[in-house]
């Protein structure tokens, strides 16, 4: 089931809030764990059994963890013995058909990546005594299932969610703006991301000698506006629904097309996956202490792996490679240049490597990925521009305003301002205005025919 | 008395705030209260009806993706929300909506 669709919207979630909310505090874990099978099990009937499968066996290690406190060789044992199971899981159903060629691979279960990473924050937290194991067994399996983050993140760390698992406060004044963000996410995704990524279709759709260099940019910058507001939108879903039920889940995007640099960009972009790769790969590898070499092999390790979390195709590979060295680049050598940099030099900078960046996520294999960037660059002799794109590059104009001024911070700095000198105008007109996007969003969904989202695939 | 204030004003706030999820109730009801149509007038063809429970169509998913065109079929005043998108979507475009017409 997709946040964006009627049936999450206007049957699954309003009935679950009620059940929430009306069979009273003793049963809300269980309804929520309920609706959290029903949600998955709705897309994915068969593979389900395999998350329960995933959470008992998690669970289990989390409670021989506990008992065998005293011995260290016991506790690496079943420490690497989760780590097996989980990675192993993952591996058959992602990978197989990467690494074997020859083997056809078997279907990608529903968020899979997502959870596994949480199983895995909750056995190393536990095996690093971060956190004593959970003995319930419903608040584990509602850790894991839970459905706002279940299928597409953001990725949970056991620690931040373990005390709200018991003991959280609900208000109406929280469960309104749970809702009205919930709204600010399904619009990014419904009016911004779908639309705005009908541009990049047409001119993915079109032959290489086709296409016009502006038309090239114009289109991969709609790619670039796209994925923002799909991911960020569903990421804002999530936290929003969190909120509805007491839950407060840590922000996954913070303006990522403002930053300064591209280490910066991976600090404001997907934060919750990597801070996941900080804490349980790159710090276990023992980070930066060791050396220059340790500290370029640290960082290659973890841009393989966070490039290969995206997919199983080398091109994601080879884009999280790219990050890692221009990273390194700039920690080893720009890091202190770039302050003498004009701000908005900088600000070009991140860009131009970003945008490149989605080149490469996008197109699966290396000959497209360079026809492509040949374009771009002029280098295959196509034209700069012809006349019938203007016309297509026009109707987009207004939506591609709209989209820019909703990747930058200012709106919701004026809102702040607003807020602090006029409290009631600014209730009014902020209320005014979901009720607005409420109204547009229904006229989207039932118009629109199922539509899923890009994070999908992961 | 401007305690008294602070409450209504607080009142006030909530009851905007809940518009929208009692907007998505209200239409649950309707869609409850309603009865199916069979056909449309307005885009000439047939609606889907809600599908009968099958175990092996549960399996497979598409009993699921059955339930779902049916709600989005039988959604409350259906062509009026179609109106609605179709004039957003030329303020969106302005008027060069043409070829996202069958979108």
């Amino acid at each position: 089931m997709v946040f964006s669709s009627l049936f999450f919207t206007f049957i699954f979630l309003p009935v679950t809030v009620l059940l929430y909310y009306l069979l009273g505090k003793n049963l809300r874990n269980i309804v929520l764990l309920i609706a959290s099978l029903f949600f998955y099990a709705w897309g994915e009937p068969v593979y389900i059994l395999l998350m329960c499968g995933s959470i008992i066996i998690n669970f289990c290690i989390g409670i021989l963890l506990g008992r065998y406190d005293t011995s260290r060789l016991i506790r690496k044992l079943i420490l690497i013995l989760g780590l097996v199971v989980n990675l192993g899981c993952l591996a058959y159903f992602k990978y197989l058909g990467m690494i074997i060629s020859t083997i056809e691979s078997p279907v990608l279960p529903i968020g899979i990546s997502f959870y596994t990473f949480q199983a895995l924050s909750y056995v190393i937290d536990i095996y690093r005594r971060k956190n004593t194991p959970q003995k319930s067994f419903v608040l584990f399996a509602l850790y894991i299932t839970m459905f706002p983050q279940l299928v597409a993140g953001p990725i949970v760390n056991y620690n931040d969610i373990e005390l709200q698992l018991t003991d959280r406060s609900m208000n109406i004044k929280e469960f309104c703006s749970g809702m009205r963000r919930f709204l600010c996410g399904l619009a990014k995704k419904i009016l911004l991301a779908n639309n705005i990524g009908l541009l990049w279709y047409e001119v993915k759709g079109m032959s290489v000698m086709e296409v016009s260099i502006l038309m090239a940019w114009a289109g991969i910058v709609a790619f670039t506006l796209q994925i923002y507001f799909d991911f960020s939108g569903y990421s804002d879903m999530a936290i929003g629904l969190g909120k509805m039920f007491g839950f407060h889940l840590k922000e996954n995007f913070r303006y990522p097309y403002t930053s300064q640099s591209i280490s910066e960009f991976w600090r404001r972009w997907h934060i919750s996956l990597g801070l996941w790769f900080k804490e349980y790969v790159y710090i276990s590898l023992g980070g930066s202490r060791n050396g220059k070499w340790k500290l370029i092999r640290n960082m290659f390790i973890v841009w393989f792996l966070t490039g290969l979390w995206h997919g199983a195709s080398w091109n994601f590979v080879i884009w999280g490679i790219y990050f890692g060295t221009i990273i390194l680049i700039e920690k080893l050598f720009l890091q202190k240049r770039m302050i003498n940099w004009p701000k908005s030099v900088r600000h070009i900078y991140s860009l131009f490597f970003v945008i490149i960046g989605w080149v490469i996520f996008e197109f699966t294999n290396l000959t497209e990925i360079f026809a492509f960037l040949r374009i771009m660059f002029g280098i295959g002799g196509n034209p700069f521009v012809n006349s019938q794109e203007i016309v297509k590059i026009r109707s987009y104009a207004f939506l591609f305003i709209i989209c820019i001024i909703a990747a930058l911070p200012w709106v919701n700095k004026m809102a702040l301002i607003f807020k602090r000198n006029r409290r009631a105008i600014y209730t009014l007109a902020v209320n005014l205005y979901y009720c607005v996007l409420m109204f547009l969003l229904t006229g989207y969904m039932v118009s629109s025919t199922y539509n899923p989202f890009i994070y999908y695939r992961f | 008395m401007k305690k008294s204030n602070r409450n209504n004003y607080d009142i006030i706030e909530n009851i905007m705030g809940m518009i929208p999820f009692l907007f998505i109730l209200t239409m649950l009801i309707f869609h409850l209260i309603i009865p199916a149509k069979t056909f449309s007038t307005a885009e000439m063809r047939y609606l889907v009806q809600l599908p009968s429970f099958n175990i092996e169509k549960v399996l497979n998913g598409s009993y699921g993706t059955r339930v779902e065109s049916y709600f989005s079929d039988q959604f409350p005043f259906r062509n009026f929300w179609v109106g609605v998108q179709a004039v957003s979507n030329n303020v969106l475009f302005k008027g060069f909506n043409s070829f996202n017409a069958e979108k």
